[in-house]
């Protein structure tokens, strides 16, 4: 069977154009990775990775389970830095700043905001949960304030379910609610690139679809980049989908490209379901 | 014919030669009810033994209260309602009042666990978040450790060093700087004679901290990491972090370590008995001697010579019951509250 003709092949076709029309080529890039090399302890977890992720485009990183995707997306706003036995090798340039060298965290985690894999809720109110980092970065007059939450919240497709309970534990929304609250608490500070680390492996899959519609809300807005395990959603999301394998970066590409008609075998036998 | 009695399996179905489905169907219950059997008495072991231990702490808790409340029925019979309200101690003319041991206890836990909250707080989240790695093992061990300290010894060193240390450095200054302020200057008025309530609240908290020091130690290290990171990729400091989500993710679970040393700090019978001086005084000053419930029944029980004596310090045991009873219920009540309107709090 050629890969042409496998099924994600046709949930390709049945979603809304893989949209190739947004990224132009020559668009800018944004992030760019530079031969980067991580290592968690003596163990090395990407070798020499060089991509770059451009402008207001939806990035997907694929591959098999430990082959680094997870760690290249932790080295991006440096919340690797918590743990003092993970360092980072190369260059990150972030519109042309390396923040691998100096950055201030602070102002680099407002630029480069983050979603993780299960939703992480605060234990308070679903407005306080908003106004988290909020009320780090600028300082609001309250009804500022109050209309950055709801915008945030409306971005995150969820002020209708929450807007009479703002009041109310973030703890007592569904996952898949916690999981676009954390999505509205990261936005809220206008980031200007949006990491998701298998942002719906946690979900059901109606949470799981209309996570996705939100991406597609959201791509534009943002720069996004998106680890996950799932090709159909990497299809139906992105603009340019990576793929690693062992810690390499095997391929980096248009996603109707690496879906059709992918340059390396190592991505056809991985996309085709021959290992990963 | 009716389907085989399920509780006499092997009688049913070899004697019925009743239509073949029945049988089958008899024939499933027997295959049930033989697994059942093979299975249930483990099982029922297994239930009995932890429903038995449950219940045995219950029958325990009835016992100590019945035999305290008959042992104290002839003191709470002679005086009533008096015997909490009255500050009378007087031994010679058979006088019981329990209220000097009650404000004595409360005090002197009130003290400790001002002391030890925000102490221990600080070292359980210095051990989880800042101390480098290495240092975590040993200062964790040197706090077990103290917790493994008997109280009298800490009685001691209450009683031949900090009390005298108190009496000429702390209760002095106290006396010359507090004394004279408005409302709380008389908390800290009287002789630095260095037993007294304040005294015995400090040597409370050290010996309350290893408690809730522990616990919340535990209860921090378990928060998950993936919430850590969340609060750091939103770009909060550690002090943000600390503050607005670690603290309360796990509030209900430090009220609990709390509690732990609120229990052991108002049930502290021999250092408490060692420091705070054992007078049956009515004092606002926290400079001077008081007494507590348990530190009372631990000095005046072998001289309990009328039957009103020894039924008094049985009834004040029972107090003792009352109050942490009460004190327990408030901090709970609290704790709902607060989870309640955590939304609005926050």
């Amino acid at each position: 069977m050629k890969p042409q003709d496998t099924p994600i092949k046709n949930s390709l076709i049945s979603t809304p154009e893989p949209s190739e029309s947004k990224v132009p080529a020559g668009k800018s890039v944004k992030i760019d990775i530079r031969d980067l090399n991580f290592y968690y302890g003596k163990s090395q977890a990407l070798h020499s990775v060089t991509l770059p992720i451009p402008d207001y485009a939806v990035t997907a990183i694929i591959g098999p389970s430990g082959c680094g995707k997870s760690t290249l997306l932790r080295t991006i706003n440096r919340i690797y830095s918590l743990y003092p036995e993970q360092r980072a090798e190369g260059e990150i340039l972030i519109d042309g700043k390396n923040i691998l060298r100096k950055a201030d965290l602070a102002d680099l985690r407002r630029r480069v905001g983050m979603v993780f894999q299960k939703p992480t809720p605060f234990a308070s109110s679903i407005r306080a949960n908003v106004a988290f980092a909020l009320s780090y970065y600028e300082k609001l007059a309250k009804w500022e304030q109050d209309e950055r939450i709801e915008q945030a919240l409306r971005q995150a497709a969820l002020w209708d379910e929450v807007k009479d309970k703002l009041n109310q534990s973030a703890l007592s929304l569904s996952g898949g609610q916690q999981q676009r609250l954390c999505i509205a608490r990261t936005i809220a500070v206008r980031p200007e690139v949006v990491l998701f680390d298998e942002p719906t492996s946690a979900l059901d899959p109606i949470s799981t679809a209309r996570i996705e519609e939100l991406l597609h809300e959201l791509r534009g807005q943002f720069t996004i980049v998106i680890v996950t395990h799932n090709m159909q959603q990497a299809a139906r999301v992105s603009d340019k989908t990576a793929f690693f394998h062992m810690g390499e970066l095997i391929e980096f590409d248009d996603t109707s490209r690496i879906f059709t008609n992918p340059s390396v075998a190592r991505t056809q036998d991985y996309i085709t379901g021959r290992y990963g | 014919m009716d389907t085989t009695d399920p509780s006499k399996p092997q009688a049913g179905p070899s004697g019925d030669p009743d239509v073949t489905d029945r049988r089958a169907d008899t024939e499933l219950g027997i295959a049930g009810t033989t697994m059942r059997t093979r299975g249930v008495w483990p099982e029922r072991l297994f239930h009995a033994f932890t429903g038995g231990a449950a219940w045995f702490v219950l029958l325990i808790l009835l016992a100590v209260t019945y035999s305290m409340a008959s042992g104290g029925w002839l003191a709470f019979k002679t005086f009533g309602f008096a015997f909490v309200t009255s500050d009378k101690w007087d031994v010679v003319n058979g006088q019981f009042g329990a209220l000097v041991p009650i404000y004595g206890t409360l005090v002197t836990s009130a003290i400790a666990l001002i002391i030890a909250v925000p102490i221990s707080i600080g070292i359980a989240l210095f051990l989880t978040e800042i101390a480098p790695a290495w240092t975590r093992q040993p200062i964790a061990m040197a706090i077990e450790l103290l917790a493994a300290v008997p109280s009298i010894i800490y009685g001691m060193w209450g009683l031949f060093m900090f009390a005298p240390f108190m009496a000429t450095h702390i209760e002095p200054w106290l006396n010359d700087h507090l004394g004279s302020v408005p409302i709380i200057g008389p908390l800290f008025t009287g002789p630095p004679i260095g037993i007294g309530m304040l005294t015995a609240g400090i040597v409370l908290g050290i010996m309350v901290i290893p408690f809730i020091a522990s616990v919340a130690r535990d209860v921090f290290n378990a928060v998950p990491a993936s919430l850590r990171e969340s609060a750091v990729a939103l770009g909060a400091t550690r002090w943000e972090r600390l503050c607005h989500v670690t603290l309360p993710h796990t509030r209900s679970a430090i009220v609990g370590a709390i509690f732990l040393g609120l229990g052991r700090a108002l049930g502290e019978t021999m250092a408490v008995t060692f420091v705070l001086g054992n007078a049956h005084d009515l004092s606002v000053s926290l400079l001077m001697p008081s007494n507590s419930i348990a530190a009372a029944i631990a000095n005046e029980f072998t001289e309990a010579d009328t039957a009103l004596y020894r039924s008094s310090l049985i009834a004040l045991a029972f107090m003792l019951f009352v109050v942490t009873f009460i004190v327990l219920s408030i901090a709970k009540l609290m704790l709902a509250r607060v989870e309640r309107n955590m939304g609005r709090t926050h």
